[in-house]
């Protein structure tokens, strides 16, 4: 059972976060669509005042020191908003970097974004950083809103490089995604970097997914009431279409995958905040990843049947929904992925 | 045999690790070993000696308080004790009378129906079955008409019920029968106690699809039946069976079921050496995945019932979520098992291998307890407010 000193820190967390999330009104959302760089640097430095960047820092690295299942709700209720503001990546920037570059990033003066990725369909950087006099070459992609930041961390299997985005040999190649953000290949041909010695970058990207996980769940979340109160007040023939039975039954699916991908996450974050990065708890992690990704999908799809002819517009905000969950349910790995890390973090052999 | 190390004055005051400990010694110590993993439920030739050993040791109530013979665990303990005595395969023995009579009883019996029924519960001298189902009663229960007229000191009853679990091998069946035809239908039902040796009461034994007898039918024929085997107030036995849907709902949604199927699955993978081929162990690691989340969701409401909290219609979620995944699990065996999955006994005779039969009780899972379609119904309206 989780301690009520984390509940009520958790619920400080929902607060706070819900006061950015302006639930139900997605205008600002909205109005960031497809514009660079997606997202509105004056909220970024508002939740950085708020120490959202520096969440899970211990204190003594000038952090608030809490715990994963903390930055769990916190995503969720940022999932709930669709808020577009690249937290997560930011928050597995501030696990990484040090000094200065870190008291810039959390104060938002400079948004670090880590990239990290070196193939499609994976957790983790597959390749050690290939240095030559302090200069970086590696080309790392699906870096998510690249457009808006002012360095990037290049994460390798065992240490980082920190590159300004203005640096010589930086070559970013945009791509829009279907949220109506970005995310980018990026290209470093020598380009002048600090290293930072940031080890082993798994747990900290296991952290990013559960963190994606919640952030779902909050899509999912959204979708679901959004659905159930337009059954409520369309009406066809005759009567609100609540009282179809099979639509209600639909509704009940959609509130079942919220309901099992909330204990999934919360269970994960448990077992990481109570036993720290073993196998057990990265697998717990790729398991909650693996289903909120699928039951997002779901969840949004089915929402789109269940508003019909309107659900089919951009105008209607319902749509907003199924395409984050396009969005977030590949970013840090998708449920295929993470199906295949869990069967890697425990083999069929090891079980009895 | 001697069970002075497994009777406490207080088991409550045990931590529940301790507890826990005490549970696991308890099975496996006294556990015959033979009844391990059922492959179906067992009938009282051979679920009956476990029986009396939780009788003789003072075991077999553990939601009853202590007052009355029971274990009188608090609900984290009783959770230990089902879960426990699930991931050990025990038997489940012919429980009606422990599990809905008893604290039924408890509430609502008189002093005499408590002092002369409970101890016979506990000692295995009554077993019981349930009469609610009717041929024209089933998700619609209160739909039932089996109806008990009163003539003098007696109730008389005429009707049928349906899927009664068991019946063959019970003394004694609790009803549901109509007492009343004018006012709401939920209004009219009384909560009757029959013995099954009373005239006019007939047992026919329906064979399932498991090709198993484990329901019967019971029809009644002007069975007359005291006056006093009524339990509460006449007209009030809906309220009481329905306020009794408490704790026990949880089990329905318990993970026992997906997680044989699936030490099953493992089994017949290993036997038809699939275990490293990458399509098998795609789905197996899928299926692992999804049970986890399901002990995940159990783990949640449990924490619920831990913390003292009344189940709300919530708890429907979890039986919706267990069968789909039990079934799927089977019906993906069944695939695996291809032409062997035609036979009608079990593969090299192992019950472990016996995915078809699995796959016909998975069947039922979704029926029994609530039709998942019903469970739908209870959910939209409760859970999702739609009217």
């Amino acid at each position: 059972m989780i301690d009520a000193d984390i509940l009520s820190s958790i619920e400080m967390i929902r607060d706070s976060a819900r006061g950015i999330a302006s639930q139900g009104d997605f205008s600002r959302v909205r109005r960031l669509r497809y514009t660079s760089p997606g997202f509105d640097r004056t909220v970024w430095s508002e939740m950085c005042a708020l120490g959202w960047p520096a969440l899970r820092l211990s204190e003594e690295k000038g952090g608030v020191g809490l715990g994963l299942l903390a930055y769990a709700a916190l995503a969720e209720e940022l999932g709930r908003g669709l808020v577009p503001e690249p937290i997560i990546p930011a928050l597995l920037a501030s696990a990484f970097l040090e000094g200065d570059a870190l008291e810039s990033h959390l104060t938002g003066k400079e948004l670090i974004i880590p990239a990290w990725q070196d193939a499609r369909g994976t957790v983790a950087p597959l390749r050690p950083l290939s240095l030559t006099d302090g200069r970086v070459t590696q080309n790392k992609l699906y870096v998510p809103m690249a457009d808006g930041a002012d360095a990037f961390l290049v994460v390798g299997v065992d240490q980082s490089a920190l590159v300004k985005a203005s640096a010589p040999g930086v070559k970013i190649e945009t791509a829009g995604t279907q949220d109506g953000g970005n995310f980018a290949t990026v290209r470093f041909e020598n380009a002048p970097c600090e290293i930072i010695h940031s080890g082993d970058p798994t747990a900290a990207l296991a952290e990013a997914s559960l963190a994606t996980a919640a952030y779902l769940l909050g899509v999912m979340q959204a979708a679901t009431e959004m659905t159930v109160s337009y059954l409520k007040t369309r009406v066809q023939f005759g009567k609100p279409i609540a009282q179809f039975q099979i639509l209600q039954h639909m509704a009940v699916d959609m509130r079942l995958e919220v309901e099992v991908s909330a204990a999934s996450i919360e269970q994960a974050a448990s077992q990481w905040d109570n036993e720290g990065p073993t196998p057990a708890a990265r697998a717990a992690i790729s398991r909650a990843k693996a289903r909120a990704s699928s039951a997002a999908m779901k969840v949004t799809r089915d929402a789109i049947q269940l508003h019909g002819g309107i659900g089919f517009t951009d105008e209607h905000d319902i749509g907003l929904c199924l395409r984050k969950a396009m969005v977030a349910s590949t970013l840090f790995g998708n449920a295929k992925a993470h199906r295949s890390n869990f069967g890697q973090l425990r083999p069929l052999v090891e079980e009895v | 045999m001697a069970f002075e190390a497994f009777q406490l004055e207080d088991y409550n005051a045990l931590s529940d690790d301790e507890f826990r400990t005490l549970v696991q010694r308890f099975l496996r110590e006294n556990h015959p070993e033979d009844l391990r993993h059922p492959a179906k439920r067992l009938h009282w030739d051979q679920a009956g000696r476990w029986y009396m050993i939780l009788s003789q040791a003072g075991w077999l109530a553990p939601n009853w308080p202590r007052q009355y013979g029971g274990m009188g665990l608090n609900p984290a303990k009783q959770l230990i004790y089902v879960e426990e005595f699930e991931k050990f395969g025990a038997a489940r023995t012919p429980d009606h009378g422990m599990m809905l009579l008893g604290p039924l009883l408890i509430n609502y019996g008189s002093e005499e129906q408590k002092a002369y029924f409970l101890p016979k519960i506990l000692s295995g001298e009554h077993i019981w079955c349930q009469g609610y189902s009717e041929p024209n009663a089933g998700s619609d229960l209160a739909a039932l008409r089996t109806e008990a007229v009163l003539d003098g000191d007696e109730w008389v009853v005429n009707g049928q019920k349906i899927w009664t679990t068991l019946a063959g091998d019970a003394d004694w069946i609790f009803c549901l029968v109509r007492t009343d035809n004018t006012g709401k239908k939920q209004q009219g039902i009384s909560f009757l106690l029959i013995p099954l040796d009373t005239p006019g009461l007939t047992i026919r034994p329906i064979i399932n699809l498991e090709l198993d007898d484990e329901f019967s039918e019971v029809f009644f024929d002007d069975v007359r039946v005291p006056k006093g085997n009524i339990v509460g107030e006449v007209n009030q036995g809906w309220t009481m069976a329905k306020n009794l849907l408490g704790f026990e709902r949880i089990f329905l949604g318990g993970p026992r079921q997906a997680s044989n199927a699936l030490a099953k699955l493992r089994r017949l993978g290993e036997h038809y050496g699939r275990l490293s081929d990458p399509a098998f162990l795609d789905q197996y690691t899928a299926f692992r995945m999804e049970l986890e989340d399901h002990q995940a969701l159990f783990g949640r409401v449990a924490d619920k019932l831990r913390r003292g909290e009344r189940l709300g219609a919530e708890v429907s979620f979890l039986k919706l979520n267990q069968t789909s995944l039990y079934q799927r699990i089977t019906e993906y065996g069944l695939e695996l098992m291809a032409e062997d999955g035609a036979r009608l006994e079990a593969l090299n005779g192992s019950n472990d291998l016996a995915m078809q039969t699995q796959f016909l009780n998975a069947r039922a899972s979704t029926i029994y307890g609530g039709t998942t379609q019903v469970q739908k119904n209870i959910l939209a309206k409760a859970v999702l407010d739609l009217p």
